[in-house]
């Protein structure tokens, strides 16, 4: 089997690699990437296939989706890392 | 012979990084309590003398002298005229390229591996940590590290270390060590392998198993790097575009247009932000940071402006969702929105010293083969984003009859990233097997979901 028969493959502008969208919908522990409609939407109806496949709350909130700043979501990651070191 | 190539010798490498953060203002990074970040939140992960440079507004700050040896073993990049380009497109434009592809690694990320190396191991750390998707930062990391005899752990997402046995081979052989992550190496790691044995794992997990890794050694010997977004990346790569300005006047150039692509934008704001220094200063000239075209609607609401991010670095953004009939705002292309953009890249476009652009990723790896099959170099994909803009720019040169000037940086060689290519040219090349249900889900939802109408406002 090759990708020509995969249609839903593309390059993943964060890994700098092919996925397949069934990667997309699941790489954040099993939640979609909070990319995933910027990278499709030029494929497929995206938006109307979430809004059919995900519970409302979570559809809501990939949508309205506030990314945070890398040094503001560094910071967090760290004291996470010291949390999980001292427990 | 036309001249293809402008060289500068080692004796004419920039002795100091221009910092742009002496010419904008900020906003001060926000903590999650909402307090602007200090030295000290970032002090378990990097150090001092690293923190330092990220929170610096000194505009001019030397390479030191152990860098410099360093760089010297690939810089200063050569500038390339394209002139097979130029000819095969017809354009009056004359298209100049740094080309960055020249270091060891392949790409323009040592240009701040190796200061960040050097850095940690003057304040005395002998182990670094980092995260790594497609494998040019942690194979550059790799390099940096071996230069200065520190030891270097690299956590690769699992999904792309399957993918890319030779970046892993890279890492290897300059004698780090290299992962697939999750791994059993942090609770990060083992709690999401528990949950999930076969997760291809994302950078998310990556980066949390890698600042875990630094922030988890007593010693106080280890600290993370990361590659991309931070002031102080931006700063080191600036050598890219000072030499650049150098090797222009040399003969007798300036460009009209500076072009790169900006993911993270490091590798843009490397050739782009010297020239934004002398646009500041009253020079004329366009520059452009090149991106994904991103999907023009993204809310439930008839029409919401918003900031990209939480601290508000990014343009205020139209967004606007009709349902299955998209409508994109006129200002929606190139809106910079990734949350993964640098701020200075973000505030300079808000401030109106760059013109963003967009392009889809068809356009993309057009431009790419184009100048594979026309300069000879194969572009690494990302690059393809900025050639896809450098093509438009020439064949509008074209039209025009003007003679511009554009200045571009090839950030790096795809030859150890083929997949991308390979997917686009299917049917010619076998690609990685994927399961059965798969290829019928995707054939369902190309039939369910088909693309929607792209209706203009004007």
């Amino acid at each position: 089997m090759t990708s020509a028969q995969n249609p839903l493959v593309r390059r993943c502008p964060r890994l700098g690699g092919p996925v397949a969208f069934s990667y997309c919908l699941r790489c954040e522990v099993e939640q979609p990437c909070f990319k995933i409609v910027d990278c499709w939407w030029e494929t497929f109806d995206i938006v109307q296939y979430l809004r059919d496949h995900l519970p409302e709350d979570r559809f809501d909130r990939l949508m309205n989706a506030r990314p945070k700043a890398k040094i503001t979501s560094l910071v967090e990651v760290i004291e996470q890392a010291r949390q999980r070191v001292r427990d | 012979m036309e001249r293809k190539k402008v060289l500068l010798s080692e004796d004419e490498m920039p002795r100091q990084w221009y910092n742009v953060l002496a010419d904008i203002k900020m906003n001060p990074p926000l903590g999650p309590d909402g307090k602007p970040v200090s030295p000290d939140m970032l002090a378990p992960v990097f150090p001092m003398n690293i923190i330092e440079q990220e929170v610096s507004s000194q505009r001019w700050i030397d390479i030191p002298e152990e860098v410099l040896g360093i760089l010297a073993i690939w810089r200063p990049s050569p500038l390339i005229r394209a002139t097979a380009l130029e000819k095969a497109l017809g354009t009056p434009a004359r298209i100049y390229y740094k080309y960055e592809g020249v270091s060891p690694p392949g790409s323009h990320k040592p240009n701040t591996a190796v200061p960040q190396a050097y850095y940690n191991k003057k304040f005395g750390i002998q182990r670094l940590t980092t995260e790594t998707g497609a494998g040019q930062w942690g194979s550059a990391l790799a390099f940096a590290c071996a230069q200065f005899g520190l030891e270097c752990k690299v956590f690769m997402v699992r999904i792309s270390f399957d993918q890319k046995p030779y970046r892993k081979t890279m890492m290897q052989t300059w004698g780090a060590s290299c992962v697939a992550s999750p791994s059993m190496e942090t609770k990060a790691g083992r709690d999401i392998l528990a949950k999930t044995p076969d997760t291809p794992g994302s950078l998310g997990i990556a980066i949390s198993e890698a600042v875990e890794a630094a922030v988890s050694d007593s010693s106080g010997k280890t600290r993370y790097s990361l590659g991309s977004v931070l002031n102080h990346v931006m700063l080191h790569q600036t050598i890219i575009g000072l030499e650049a300005k150098k090797q222009l006047e040399k003969i007798g150039e300036y460009p009209d247009v500076v072009v790169g692509c900006a993911g993270g934008g490091s590798n843009f704001a490397g050739l782009a932000f010297p020239f934004v220094y002398d646009k500041i200063n009253g020079k004329k000239i366009d520059i452009h940071p090149v991106e994904p075209a991103a999907c023009p609607t993204l809310t439930k609401g008839p029409f919401a402006y918003d900031h990209g991010d939480t601290a508000g670095y990014t343009p205020l953004l139209a967004m606007h969702s009709l349902g299955h009939t998209f409508v994109p705002p006129p200002m929606h292309a190139g809106g910079l929105r990734y949350h993964g953009m640098a701020p200075t890249v973000s505030q300079l476009a808000v401030e109106g010293l760059l013109e963003p652009k967009a392009y889809g990723q068809i356009d993309t790896f057009e431009a790419g083969l184009l100048l594979a099959r026309t300069e000879g170099v194969i572009p690494a994909p990302e690059t393809n984003h900025a050639l896809a803009c450098v093509v438009d720019l020439a064949r509008k040169a074209k039209e025009e009859g003007k003679q511009k000037v554009i200045l571009f940086n090839w950030s790096g060689h795809g030859l150890i990233d083929l997949g991308s290519y390979e997917k686009y040219l299917a049917g010619q090349i076998k690609d990685f097997e994927f399961p059965a249900k798969d290829i019928e889900e995707a054939e369902k939802i190309l039939q369910q979901y088909p693309k929607p109408q792209i209706l203009k406002c004007r």
